[in-house]
């Protein structure tokens, strides 16, 4: 009964439904897969990054569980003795990241219109923004006087931010490959899921630094 | 060479390694020649730093960024050939491939791989424990003996071979050509190896292997010698492994369905693995920040588990548990999905009670979420957790009840065919409610405080994830060897496989619930007289345990090169993957099937699940009507069902 046993391809060089866009086949026919069926509405790439952020979330929901152990559970004093956490200055950081935001969302806006110089401009200040921020955090390490091996706080501080940072870092280097393509005159008012998905991951580094500047610093 | 050296694969990830290592070497004194660190040169902290940087190092020689870096820079990006895909040599399964086919069988055949260097080291530990006092290892070693073997088993042989055998069939079962991101999953492979070369490779490291057993509770494990971080650094690739897999898996499930393929129209083995993915990308990340705590304290001083600086050890506990209970699912979810498939070809008779079955699949995530904590009853915890835990553990029994009552009703009155992987499911059934049994006695408190750390414990891992997990493993491999080869195997051998193993791990775990309950405590390398009779009993059963395995491995080697051709649909499922050929063809469709019933209909006249044209669209290819074959074959099996009742 294996007469369902279906032949495979018979050239027609068709659409290739399931890897990244845009190719051109060069005009000579090749065999490829069937084009998969959408059975949903939303967007492989996008989906991805959405689980992608998930987990994300759960590491960060590790380290608040560190932090919640030593600060909550243990009741050990925030910040430690004698430190002195620079809450004015770092609030001036977010607001720098979280106006990188704002960049970001400029510069999608600029290129759905077709507007190139918008889109230039709207991510290469989104990328010096975030430079910045990293920047001004790392200056903060070098001023602040406790390091992570000092006390548990230490830990907890230089372990979130840390974390944070490092997602920052990883962050500018998506912003960097869209940087370059925007410059290289990639991406179109049709054609932009190569700014919209790493621009996601942006947004989600500037909120969790919301989180980590409310918890870490403020309260 | 020049040449070769450039393109992507296993030489140029050799050299690049090497690189790696240079590089970390450099880094590393650099840094230290910086700091004025004393001494300039140490050999530890650069073999940390090379486990961290020599994996990419590795990855980037395969060729698992090529493409991305093309992207990412702006160059254009080649047209995707489809070079990438597919096998024609054994040599297309040492590289990068991007087919999930052949990902799905590098991933099954890694694994088995570990899967035996850890049965090795089981050996050894039985070896050491056949009687008291010391054998042949000391103390520490035969720790590492355990140590290595849980973790290799669990990271590297149950949560991967599931992977791998989901990787191969389900995509095909969806009607999918390939799954959703084939270069991430040709990444998370390849990740594998790394973990498991690394775990496998700390028996070199000085001071020993890692011996903190595959728990690796802090501060012990921050101040064990450097062994320990091949295992902290080899779980972050595994970790980051199975978390591209599941996110890729959720991905290809939700968005690249057949037409007609509806929730409640998938096979529950893609219901199972979208429940486990659910758990890895949620769960997963924990265990990865735990060994991430670990590893700081350990290499930079940090202060999470140093309790003069205020740290807290207990933390590590909560956040490990909190992973790895939910990954007990992990190995197990997938596993309950291939059950349901066989069970319900096996019978010739419809799932019992579908929907639940989903369900219950769910619920168990969601509760798999609030247990954690009956792993440390004993720990010095708030004692007011306690209870609640007790009671969600408890109540966690009901969902895992339901899947097996359904399947006691699947195979009521069904005509079974008691053959290879039908053996294993039903062994499975038995040997999974008696690990259900003694997992709800520990959950009792009481019960639990009195058994901890001893044998008792041992006994239940043993019969949830060997009798549990393993044997799903085997029932699933003898049910698709067929489909992943293109031969069949040897019949008259799995049984043998079954019976031996099926005899010899009853033999072997049974009685450590008895010597469990006596006292004998688990994890160490000597115990008393008392004890002396039935070890020597469960260590020579063991063997034979290790030597049923040894017939399994033949039989796939000679199945494999020699085996008669197998059919397309040799066990008449409905289910698409049968649908097409063994093995499947490169882009496992012609066209995307339209699926247009549900996927267990045994035995319901005139049921069809698939149907290989778009519904009212005649083929031009084909003489018969529309989706005649599909039915013809449903039909059929329809018949035999009936002839055999
Ligand atoms: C009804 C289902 C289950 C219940 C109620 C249950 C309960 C428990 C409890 C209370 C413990 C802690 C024992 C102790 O350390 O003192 C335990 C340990 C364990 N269970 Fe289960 N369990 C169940 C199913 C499973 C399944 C399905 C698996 C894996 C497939 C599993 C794997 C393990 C492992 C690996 C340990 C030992 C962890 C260690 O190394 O300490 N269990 N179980
Ligand atoms: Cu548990």
């Amino acid at each position: 009964m294996e007469a369902a046993a279906v032949p495979i391809g018979h050239g027609h060089g068709h659409a290739h439904g399931h890897d990244a866009p845009g190719h051109d086949h060069h005009g000579h026919e090749h065999h490829g897969p069937p084009p998969a069926n959408k059975s949903s509405r939303v967007d492989a790439p996008m989906l991805g990054m959405l689980l992608f952020i998930i987990s994300e979330v759960m590491v960060f929901g590790a380290f608040f569980t560190a932090y919640f152990f030593i600060r909550i559970v243990q009741g050990q004093e925030w910040p430690a003795e004698g430190d002195h956490l620079p809450k004015l200055i770092a609030g001036i950081n977010t607001l720098i990241l979280v106006s990188s935001s704002f960049t970001l969302h400029w510069a999608e806006v600029s290129i759905k219109e077709n507007n190139r110089r918008g889109l230039q401009a709207g991510i290469a200040s989104t990328f010096l923004l975030g430079a910045t921020f990293l920047f001004i955090q790392i200056n903060e390490y070098v001023n602040i006087g406790f390091a992570p091996q000092d006390h548990a706080q230490g830990t907890i501080f230089y372990g979130l931010t840390g974390l944070h940072g490092a997602h920052v870092l990883i962050g500018l280097l998506a912003l960097l490959t869209v940087t370059i393509r925007a410059f290289r005159g990639h991406f179109s008012a049709h054609d932009h899921r190569g700014i919209e998905i790493p621009g996601i991951y942006w947004h989600f580094v500037d909120v969790m630094w919301i989180v980590v500047y409310l918890t870490v610093y403020i309260i | 060479m020049a040449a070769k050296l450039r393109a992507p694969g296993l030489l140029r990830a050799g050299v690049l390694t090497l690189v790696g290592i240079a590089f970390a070497a450099i880094l590393d004194l650099t840094v230290r020649a910086a700091t004025n660190a004393e001494p300039l040169v140490n050999g530890e902290a650069i073999t940390l730093v090379a486990l961290l940087a020599a994996p990419f190092f590795f990855l980037g020689g395969l060729g698992a960024f090529d493409e991305w870096l093309y992207w990412a820079s702006g160059k254009p990006s080649r047209p995707e050939d489809h070079s990438g895909h597919g096998a024609t040599s054994w040599k297309d399964y040492f590289r990068v491939n991007t087919d999930h086919k052949v990902i799905g069988v590098q991933y099954v055949v890694t694994s088995f791989f570990f899967m035996l260097v850890g049965g090795l080291l089981a050996m050894l530990v039985r070896a050491e424990l056949a009687a008291p006092g010391a054998q042949f290892v000391d103390p520490n070693t035969y720790n590492g003996l355990f140590s290595v073997h849980a973790s290799l088993m669990i990271f590297l042989f149950i949560i991967p071979v599931f992977a791998g055998m989901a990787n191969y069939v389900l995509p095909l079962m969806i009607g999918a050509p390939d799954m959703a991101f084939p270069r991430l999953n040709a990444l998370s492979f390849w990740m594998l190896p790394i973990a498991g070369v690394m775990m496998t490779l700390s028996f070199f490291a000085p001071g020993g292997s890692f011996a903190t057993g595959w728990t690796a509770y802090a501060p012990l494990s921050t101040e064990v010698p450097m062994g320990q971080m091949f295992f902290t650094i080899g779980v972050q690739f595994a970790g980051a492994s199975s978390i591209a897999t599941a996110l890729n898996f959720l991905v290809t499930i939700i968005t690249m369905r057949a037409p007609g393929m509806s929730f409640w129209r998938m096979p529950l083995l893609v219901w199972a693995n979208f429940a486990t993915s659910l758990l890895v990308v949620i769960a997963t990340p924990f265990v990865a920040a735990s060994q991430l705590f670990v590893l700081l304290d350990y290499a930079l001083g940090f202060n999470f588990f140093n309790v003069e600086r205020g740290g807290d050890v207990l933390m590590y506990q909560h956040v490990f548990w909190f992973y790895s209970h939910p990954a007990v699912y992990i190995m197990m979810l997938p596993g309950f999905g291939i059950i349901s498939e066989v069970l319900a070809v096996k019978s010739r008779k419809p799932i019992f009670g579908y929907r639940m079955m989903a369900f219950s699949l769910l619920a168990i995530v969601l509760l798999g979420f609030t247990v954690w904590a009956h792993h440390m009853f004993v720990s010095g915890m708030q004692p007011w957790i306690r209870v609640p835990m007790m009671i969600t553990t408890a109540i966690i029994a009901v969902p895992t009840g339901i899947k097996i009552f359904s399947w006691l009703a699947t195979i009521w009155r069904g005509v079974l065919h008691l053959d290879t992987p039908m053996l294993w499911s039903l062994g499975f059934i038995t040997m999974f409610v008696l690990g259900g049994i003694s997992g709800v006695m520990l959950a009792i408190i009481p019960i639990d405080i009195h058994v901890s750390d001893t044998y008792f414990v041992v006994a239940h891992i043993h019969y949830v994830l060997y009798g549990g997990s393993v044997f799903t493993i085997f029932a699933g491999i003898y049910y698709w060897f067929p489909k992943m080869t293109g031969r069949m195997f040897d019949e008259r051998l799995g049984k043998v496989h079954f019976w031996m193993t099926f005899v010899s791990f009853n033999l072997t775990f049974a009685p450590m619930h008895l010597i469990g309950v006596q006292g004998m405590p688990r994890r160490v390398a000597d115990y008393t007289e008392q004890f002396a009779g039935w070890n020597m009993f469960i260590s020579l059963a063991s063997f034979l345990l290790g030597l049923s395995t040894l017939v399994f491995v033949y039989n796939v080697v000679a199945s494999w090169r020699g085996g008669t051709r197998a059919e397309a649909n040799p066990w008449r499922a409905m289910t698409l993957e049968w649908q097409v050929s063994s093995p499947p063809p490169i882009f496992n469709f012609d066209a995307v099937p339209t699926v247009v019933g549900g996927p267990y209909e045994y035995g319901v006249p005139g049921a069809v699940h698939g149907v290989f044209r778009p519904a009212g669209q005649p083929d031009p290819h084909a003489k018969e009507p529309a989706g005649a074959s599909a039915r013809a074959d449903a039909a059929g099996a329809t018949h035999h069902g009936g002839t055999e009742t």
